[in-house]
């Protein structure tokens, strides 16, 4: 019965979230409102055992995709009046096709054997069970080959972010370190042999 | 199957990704002047990953990885045809981006990424290194496409690839995630294994199906998920759109047949009817909208579009050889993209690029032989016997025919004989029109040399398909 | 207990809220970037419902790869969007129209 009451709960407001993330005006108030819908994912995730997914949902998520999402927002001086325009014209068609797809998703969905066989019984695990270790093991053993195109996957995106931002401007003034550590005494200091003056 | 035979099955894939991070170090730490060195490194790359398929030639299909590769005949074929192609791809690039100004390092980094994305595709054995090889090649692509970064043409292109791409990717996830639901398995034979015991029919399967070959339509550049095709073949480089045009192609084939074939034949009397569908419409589509189109670049990829409409005739009867015949096509057509987008480059110089119809005027006298090349690969993309375009059609619309869709054939047949005169109309041009400019083709020794091999190639390939269709039935498992 | 059903619903509907948000804001490329990143949530949602559901992790693994690759993805389409707003001055897809045909 709790869970139940605390999965409508998350479940409301997840939708509610999302509903606000493609109709508030400003995209910073978008942003925020996915903040909401990934957190309350996270929730129900935790109450479907996820735990590990939940909580990287929140700090890599929320914690880095969402703060580039803004910082994003925030570089770029957006005209917000621009943006709105057309939002009426395209709000009923937008809201008929969601509505038509929700209704025959739902239809398929409902319809489906998932409630018949005896294979769709969640089991709860022990208290003493731990989801990271079993996902680790699993990543590290079976999921390898995956794991590795992954990582594959994330150094590609590196190289591909930098290469299409990274701007080399002759006016910016950053220290040569290579320069810097190169330097040798003989090369700056002089030592000058002088008279003692007399007055 | 123990580590080291593991091992040494994945050492193409292993050797690629090892060389594209030595390409990536030594370009960031090595000033080379016109990155000779990350080029020809980057060549060596390809030429060793090739090299270490054709060593290990599969003769039966070994699954490794815990299921979650293959090596087969087909993956290897393939896995060739693409290191070639690239290799060529390459070849065709460097002068145009060094005249361009747009040679960087990381276009070679990125297109080496896509080729390992392309490999994962072909030897894919389950739903997740699907989507993964397929990420890779498409984050790949996406910023290969924004490269010119000063061009807001180019830039604009990349942003509607990459949002209509990430929509499709989300479709094909949504698929995937309800045949996971149902099944319970993640590998393509296993759900082979569970679709082919069940004995009533089960709505979620076909829901999720629609999901993954609407997906998977979207990548191909199917109608009527190919908005960002034309879009996207006109903003690109000529170079990335050279690309595009031809290794992709044959990665997105290895997916249908990994996903449609390895994983969901026993449902292939629900996709044959949607494939139907999309072939006849992109069939239609592309090659009645070419027509009226005055940019090159933008009729190539309507064209493409029709191509992969001729590409879906072949998966539609669902058996071995058709399955053939569409990879004959595959090959046969990337062959002549790239030749086609070649001569593209050939013709544009000193920052100018040829992709307006009139660059093509006349080229008769201003050149011959290539005005002959380009006959060649006019003639064969139309379908002209004795080319090879020819052999292609034929082979996949007997297949549709064998399968006992006669009006399929038909309008297959009516869409090539529509299609044949936009190709036609730039042989016209090239020979019976007074040219625009009369200024001396340049190029390397070496470039025309390819090309002319590329166009000739498809010449007497049309003579001998008998070869290449052998390949590629054996390539299916006979 | 929750059941099955309900969580494939409530996924179904964040795809359809997703869908929508797509429609709507065809003009707005930053609110489409986050239509996406809401459209593999729901995604996300089903493959853990199922994992939950069906005893076996190979679910969560797939959320786990889903989400390395959304957070890759993000980035990309991120540069490419300020890419272009240095060349056009403005994320508004009713001006990109240079193309046509």
């Amino acid at each position: 019965m709790i869970e139940q009451t605390v999965f409508y709960f998350f479940a409301g407001l997840l939708l509610l979230a999302a509903t606000m993330v493609i109709t508030v005006k400003n995209p910073v108030h978008a942003a925020l409102s996915l903040v909401l819908a990934f957190f309350c994912s996270a929730a129900i995730w935790l109450l479907l055992q996820a735990e590990f997914l939940a909580i990287v949902l929140i700090l890599v998520y929320v914690g880095a995709v969402m703060v580039l999402f803004l910082f994003v927002i925030m570089m770029l001086d957006i005209n917000l009046t621009v943006l709105r325009e057309g939002f009426s014209r395209f709000l009923p068609v937008g809201i008929s096709v969601a509505v038509l797809m929700a209704v025959s998703m739902g239809l398929v969905i409902t319809s489906g054997r998932f409630t018949t066989g005896g294979n769709y019984e969640a089991l709860k695990h022990a208290a003493d069970y731990s989801n990271t270790r079993e996902l680790g093991i699993a990543l590290f053993t079976d999921y390898l080959y995956p794991f590795e195109i992954a990582g594959a996957i994330l150094l590609l995106a590196i190289v591909a972010a930098i290469s299409l931002t990274l701007r080399k401007r002759p006016d910016t003034k950053t220290p040569k370190v290579e320069k810097q550590v190169a330097v040798h005494r003989a090369g700056h200091v002089r030592l000058v042999r002088m008279e003692a003056e007399k007055e | 199957m123990t580590l080291t035979t593991e091992l040494a099955l994945l050492a193409p894939e292993i050797a690629l990704l090892i060389m594209t991070s030595i390409v990536l170090v030594v370009d960031s730490l090595y000033d080379n002047p016109d990155r000779v060195l990350t080029y020809k490194l980057s060549q060596l790359a390809l030429i060793i990953t090739t090299g270490l398929v054709l060593l290990q030639f599969p003769e039966v299909s070994t699954h490794i990885m815990s299921g979650h590769f293959v090596s087969d005949p087909m993956s290897a074929i393939l896995k060739i045809v693409l290191g070639l192609m690239t290799l060529i791809v390459f070849f065709y690039s460097y002068d145009y981006l060094l005249e361009h100004e747009l040679l960087k390092g990381e276009y070679f980094i990125l297109m080496l990424f896509a080729v390992l994305g392309m490999q994962i595709m072909i030897s894919a054995n389950s739903l997740l290194t699907v989507y993964l090889g397929l990420e890779l090649l498409s984050l790949a692509l996406y910023a290969m496409v924004a490269m010119n970064r000063t061009s807001a043409v180019a830039t604009e292109a990349a942003m509607k690839y990459f949002v209509l791409g990430a929509l499709a990717s989300g479709m094909l996830l949504y698929g995937i995630s309800m045949l996971y639901g149902v099944s319970g398995t993640l590998e393509l034979p296993a759900l082979a294994t569970y679709l082919g015991a069940q004995t009533e029919a089960n709505l979620l399967l076909v829901f999720g199906l629609v999901f993954i070959v609407v997906g998977l339509a979207f990548k191909l550049g199917a109608v009527p998920f190919h908005m960002w095709v034309p879009d996207v073949y006109q903003g690109s480089p000529t170079s990335v759109t050279l690309f595009i045009g031809t290794a992709p192609k044959i990665a997105a084939f290895a997916m249908a047949i990994r996903l449609l074939a390895d994983g969901l034949q026993p449902l292939a009397g629900d996709w044959q009817g949607m494939l139907i569908v999309l072939a006849v419409l992109s069939m239609a589509g592309g090659n009645l909208i070419a027509i009226s189109q005055s940019n090159i670049k933008r009729m190539l990829a309507y064209s493409t579009i029709a191509h992969v409409g001729f590409l879906m005739l072949g998966l539609i009867s669902a058996n071995q050889t058709g399955y053939a015949s569409a990879m004959f096509y595959v090959i046969v057509y990337t062959l002549m993209s790239m030749g086609s987008f070649g001569m593209v480059i050939l013709l544009g110089r000193n920052g100018h690029e040829a992709d307006n119809l009139d660059d093509f005027k006349g080229l008769a006298e201003r050149s011959p032989w290539f005005a002959f090349i380009m006959l060649i690969l006019m003639f064969s993309m139309a379908g002209v016997p004795p080319f090879i375009g020819f052999w292609a059609k034929w082979f996949v619309i007997k297949e549709v025919i064998a399968a006992g869709h006669l009006w399929v054939a038909a309008l297959a047949v009516i869409f090539s004989v529509v299609g044949a005169y936009y190709y036609l109309r730039i042989v016209k041009l090239m020979f019976f029109d007074k040219p625009v400019q009369m200024t001396a083709i340049k190029s390397s020794q070496e470039m025309r040399m390819v090309l002319s091999l590329n166009g000739l190639a498809i010449l007497i390939l049309g003579f001998m398909p008998g070869f290449l269709m052998t390949l590629c039935i054996e390539a299916m498992g006979f | 207990m929750i059941d099955l059903t309900q969580v494939l619903l409530l996924a179904a509907m964040l795809f359809c809220i997703s869908v929508a948000g797509i429609f709507i804001n065809r003009k707005n490329i930053i609110i489409l970037l986050m239509c996406i990143e809401l459209m593999l949530l729901s995604v996300n949602m089903n493959f853990i419902a199922f994992a939950y559901f069906l005893n076996d992790i190979k679910g969560q693994i797939f959320v786990f790869f889903i989400l390395t690759v959304a957070a890759a993805e993000s980035a990309i389409g991120l540069a490419i969007l300020s890419v272009l707003f240095r060349n056009r001055n403005t994320i508004n897809v009713k001006d990109l129209d240079t193309m046509k045909g």
